[in-house]
C-alpha cells in the first residue's frame, strides 16, 4: 500500500478525483460472445479496466494425471497483456498472476457444477487488455459471465469487487490514481444470488468499522453488476432465458 | 493426444470443393474476408489497432522503451516484435512459452516491417552512444479464425502509423509521433484443395498444406518473404500469387492512414 497521506484525495464534501461520492463504482460495461472461435466469451469494461475472459470446453483432460475422477478441472489462467500497463508488462507467468489463476479458479470452482463432467477439463482464459486497479475483480466478473455464456451450469453468478482506503476514508472500488495512494484494499468475490462468498482477499490497515464498511460497499454493489450481466447474456444469447 | 481423423475428411470435402474452384465459406480463390480497421483501442499503448477478419480478431499495440544503443551503431534506436498467441484465442493454441509458431508469426511480421526502412533508426537517438528509443510492437490474437498473419501485420501497421513517442512521460523532450515513412502490406496464401487460396480460414488452414507470406512495400518493393508448411509449389504457382499479392497489398495499404 502506498499511504502518502498528505495527497488530497477526497474533497470536503465527499467527492472523489473522478467525481464519484466513496460508496460508487466505476462505470460498468458487460457484453457477452466477443470471441466468435471460443465457446462462451465475456468483455467486461470497468472504468478504464478493460477485460476479456474465453472458455473452452468442458473437454478432454490431458494429461491424464490432472483428471478428477469425480468432476471436471477448471483450468483458469490470468494474463495481463504487454500493452495493458504504462510500462510495458513483459509477456509470461508471473508470481502475481499465478497466484489470481489460483484464487480464481477457486472461486469459480465453488459455483461451476463440475460433478456433471468427471475426468474433463474447462478451459478459462483471462486476459486484460487494460489495467486500472481492480483487475483481477474484473476477470473473475467476466469469468463468470463467460462460463455462463457457454451454457456451464452454476448454482450462482460470481461478481466481484473491491473496497479500499483513502486519506482515511473508506471508498468503494478504488481507480488507478486512489490505489496509489491507497491505504487498503479488501477484493471480494459475491454470488449474486446467495450472498455467499467465494473470493476473498486484503491487505492494508482497516480499524474494525472501516473494514465493516468496506465489506457493506461491497455487498452494496454487486446488484446492479448482475443486471448488468443478465442483460449482456440475453442480448448474446437472443433473449430467452 | 493422437490426431484425429477430422483433417482427412476436412481434406477430402476441401478437395471435392477445389474441384469446382469453390470455398467452404462460398469466397472465390482470391477472394478475402471484410478487413475491419479501428486505432486507438488501447489507452495504455501509444499507438494500438484491431483488426476484425471475418472471426478473426487481433490487437497491436506499440510501446516505447529507453534503450542503450548498441556499441556498433551509437546512434540507432530499436526496434522489437513480439507475437502473443494466448490459449484464450482458439482451442488450438495451448498455455505455456510462445510455441515455434508463434515466434514465426512475430518474426516474419516484424521482418516486413523492418526490412521496408519504414522506421527510421537514427531518428530514435536520443544521445548518441547513450540513450536511444526502443519501439517494441506487440501482436495479440483475441481470436484465431485463420490467417493471423495478415490480420497482425495489417494490424502492426495500422498501430505504428498511429503511434506518439511518449517524450514527456520519459522526460527526454516533447511527445511526438514515430515517423512511419511507408506501409510493407501482407499477403498469405494457402495451398488448400490442390490450389492456392488467399486468405484461408482455420479449417483450410487445418485440411491444407504449404503456406507463403509474402509482404510488399510502397512500390510493390518484396520485403520479406515466408514458405511455411511442408509442400513444394511451382515458379507458375508463385507468379500467379504475387500478381494478386500486388493488388491486394495496394488495396489493404489504402486502408490504412
Amino acid at each position: 500500500m502506498g499511504g502518502y497521506g498528505d495527497v488530497q484525495m477526497i474533497d470536503d464534501n465527499g467527492i472523489r478525483v473522478d467525481g464519484r461520492t466513496a460508496g460508487d463504482i466505476r462505470p460498468v460495461e458487460i457484453r457477452a460472445g466477443v470471441i466468435p472461435v471460443a465457446d462462451g466469451s465475456a468483455e467486461v469494461i470497468w472504468g478504464t479496466n478493460h477485460v476479456i475472459a474465453a472458455v473452452y470446453g468442458p473437454m478432454e483432460a490431458h494429461p491424464r494425471k490432472i483428471q478428477k475422477q469425480d468432476r471436471a478441472v477448471l483450468d483458469v489462467r490470468y494474463n495481463m497483456a504487454p500493452f495493458s500497463t504504462t510500462d510495458r508488462m513483459r509477456p509470461g507467468f508471473n508470481r502475481r498472476s499465478r497466484e489470481i489463476s489460483k484464487v480464481t479458479a477457486e472461486a469459480l470452482e465453488t459455483v461451476v457444477l463440475t460433478e456433471l463432467y468427471p475426468r474433463s477439463k474447462i478451459r478459462v482464459e483471462i486476459e486484460v487488455l487494460t489495467a486500472e486497479a481492480g483487475t483481477r475483480c474484473a476477470g473473475i466478473t467476466a469469468a463468470s459471465v463467460a462460463l455462463a455464456d457457454a451454457g456451464i451450469p452454476m448454482t450462482d453468478m460470481v461478481i466481484s469487487v473491491a473496497s479500499g482506503k483513502i486519506n482515511g476514508i473508506v471508498v468503494c472500488d478504488l481507480n488507478k490514481e486512489e490505489d496509489n495512494y491507497g491505504e487498503a484494499d479488501l477484493p471480494m468475490g459475491i454470488c449474486a444470488n446467495s450472498g455467499d462468498l467465494v473470493f476473498l482477499q486484503m491487505d492494508g490497515d482497516l480499524s474494525p468499522e472501516e473494514f465493516q464498511q468496506a465489506w457493506d460497499y461491497n455487498m452494496e454493489s454487486i446488484g446492479p453488476v448482475h443486471e448488468l450481466m443478465i442483460e449482456a447474456l440475453e442480448k448474446a444469447n437472443g433473449g430467452e432465458s | 493426444m493422437a490426431a484425429p481423423p477430422v483433417p482427412e475428411l476436412l481434406r477430402a470435402h476441401l478437395t471435392e470443393l477445389a474441384k469446382n474452384d469453390e470455398r467452404l465459406d462460398g469466397r472465390g480463390r482470391f477472394e478475402g474476408r471484410e478487413v475491419q480497421i479501428e486505432t486507438g483501442v488501447l489507452p495504455r499503448a501509444e499507438g494500438s489497432a484491431r483488426v476484425v477478419m471475418g472471426d478473426t480478431i487481433v490487437l497491436a499495440g506499440v510501446k516505447f522503451q529507453i534503450m542503450t544503443p548498441y556499441p556498433d551503431r551509437p546512434t540507432s534506436g530499436g526496434f522489437m516484435t513480439s507475437a502473443e498467441v494466448r490459449p484464450v484465442s482458439g482451442v488450438h493454441w495451448e498455455a505455456g512459452p510462445p510455441s515455434p509458431a508463434a515466434i514465426e508469426l512475430g518474426r516474419v511480421v516484424d521482418r516486413g516491417i523492418r526490412e521496408s526502412g519504414c522506421l527510421d533508426m537514427s531518428d530514435l537517438c536520443i544521445l548518441p552512444g547513450e540513450k536511444a528509443w526502443q519501439v517494441i510492437l506487440d501482436v495479440f490474437a483475441l481470436s484465431d479464425d485463420g490467417n493471423l498473419f495478415d490480420a497482425f501485420a495489417t494490424a502492426a501497421m495500422a498501430a505504428l502509423r498511429t503511434a506518439i513517442i511518449p517524450g514527456e512521460r520519459f522526460d527526454v523532450g516533447e511527445d511526438r509521433p514515430l515517423p512511419v515513412s511507408k506501409k510493407p502490406m501482407m499477403c498469405s496464401y494457402h495451398r488448400v484443395g490442390g490450389r492456392f487460396v488467399y486468405d484461408a480460414v482455420r479449417r483450410e488452414e487445418i485440411g491444407g498444406a504449404e503456406r507463403i507470406h509474402i509482404t510488399l512495400g510502397d512500390d510493390d518493393h518484396v520485403h520479406s518473404l515466408q514458405k511455411g508448411l511442408k509442400g513444394a509449389f511451382t515458379a507458375d504457382e508463385f507468379a500467379e500469387i504475387m500478381d494478386h499479392a500486388r493488388q491486394r497489398c495496394a488495396e489493404l495499404r489504402n486502408m490504412i492512414e
